[in-house]
């Protein structure tokens, strides 16, 4: 059967989906959008703190807001990486992982932001005075 | 001196489907390599292209075309760019394999739904998958789950973006074969 101009497949009307898929569509957005919201109403306000993990090692722990640059070396599974804490944020400025997306992520400045090197398992994350999750074994 | 004998030769139609099966795993991961290379994406989020093969091959061939692609499509893409094996190897797997095994229910158990459904419950299920892996495996800090919210709302928008596109492109396919020759 050829295709008419009526009867040709359109991007735009697959884009707008079946009724079913709508309704996929707004459970799966409420959810996300509860799951944000959950996140961030449970992490503490107050002073931002940096927390440099290995695994479930934590190595270190600063404030954010440093005058002067601190420079942190954490040790991974690959080898030495290096976390700059300085006052616009903290960041990855060197590391033994192949991708780089780490150093690639830049600076991050806000409670809640997190950087993790997954190939070295270097976790990086800026937590409020109070974690919400605290289940890490120090 | 008799001659060996010769196997019979398989039905043209399964000879045409395993074809279409290996050219859609070509693009597969044509575009797994494609999604690699892309910059600034990181190792958490890829548009997920390639699943619309995987699409194509549940709708046109069946869940079982569509399972093995998924495992073929990650093991040979990751072969390509070099990271077979790694920990982007197996985030990877898991996700894909959460996703396939998700979207094969999907369009199975519930009523109605269609390509852009399927992709966005498949797309979800990567992205958790991935999250519980690394968690597991590899950061071990629930800390970690702070960036899931943004990642699974990127994935519901890419999810939706590839199954209308797999819908699309399976019209457009039916209606190729269906055309008089």
């Amino acid at each position: 059967m050829a295709t008419t101009p009526d009867s040709a497949p359109s991007l735009k009307r697959k884009l707008a989906g079946r009724p079913a898929d709508r309704l996929l569509l707004a459970l799966a957005l409420a959810g996300i959008g509860l799951c944000w919201h959950l996140v961030h109403a449970r992490l503490a306000g107050g002073e931002p703190e940096v927390a440099i993990y290995h695994g479930q090692t934590l190595l270190a722990r600063y404030p954010l807001h440093a005058r002067r640059p601190i420079h942190f070396e954490a040790m991974g599974d690959l080898g030495p990486a290096d976390i700059e804490i300085d006052p616009q944020g903290v960041r990855f400025t060197d590391s033994p992982c192949h991708g780089k997306n780490c150093i690639r992520a830049g600076h991050r400045h806000r409670i809640g932001d997190v950087i993790a090197c997954v190939p070295n398992r270097i976790l990086v994350a800026i937590n409020g005075a109070h974690r919400a999750f605290d289940a890490v074994a120090e | 001196m008799t001659a060996p004998a010769i196997p019979p030769r398989p039905p043209l139609a399964e000879l045409q489907r395993k074809a279409e099966w290996m050219a859609l795993l070509t693009l597969a991961v044509g575009l797994h390599a494609l999604e690699a290379a892309l910059p600034g994406l990181g190792p958490w989020f890829k548009p997920g292209l390639a699943n619309v093969m995987t699409l194509l091959a549940l709708y046109l061939m069946g869940p079982r075309a569509a399972f093995a692609l998924v495992v073929a499509r990650v093991a040979l893409g990751a072969a390509l760019i070099g990271t077979l094996f790694t920990p982007t190897f197996v985030m990877s797997l898991a996700g894909a394999l959460a996703a396939g095994a998700v979207m094969l229910a999907a369009a199975r158990l519930i009523p109605g739904i269609g390509p852009a459904g399927v992709s966005l419950l498949g797309a979800l299920a990567h992205m958790l998958a991935q999250f519980v892996t690394v968690e597991a495996l590899f950061i071990q800090q629930p800390a970690i789950y702070y960036l899931l919210p943004p990642l699974l709302l990127l994935a519901a928008v890419t999810g939706w973006i590839n199954g209308a596109l797999a819908d699309y492109l399976l019209d457009a396919l039916r209606a190729r074969r269906h055309a008089p020759a």
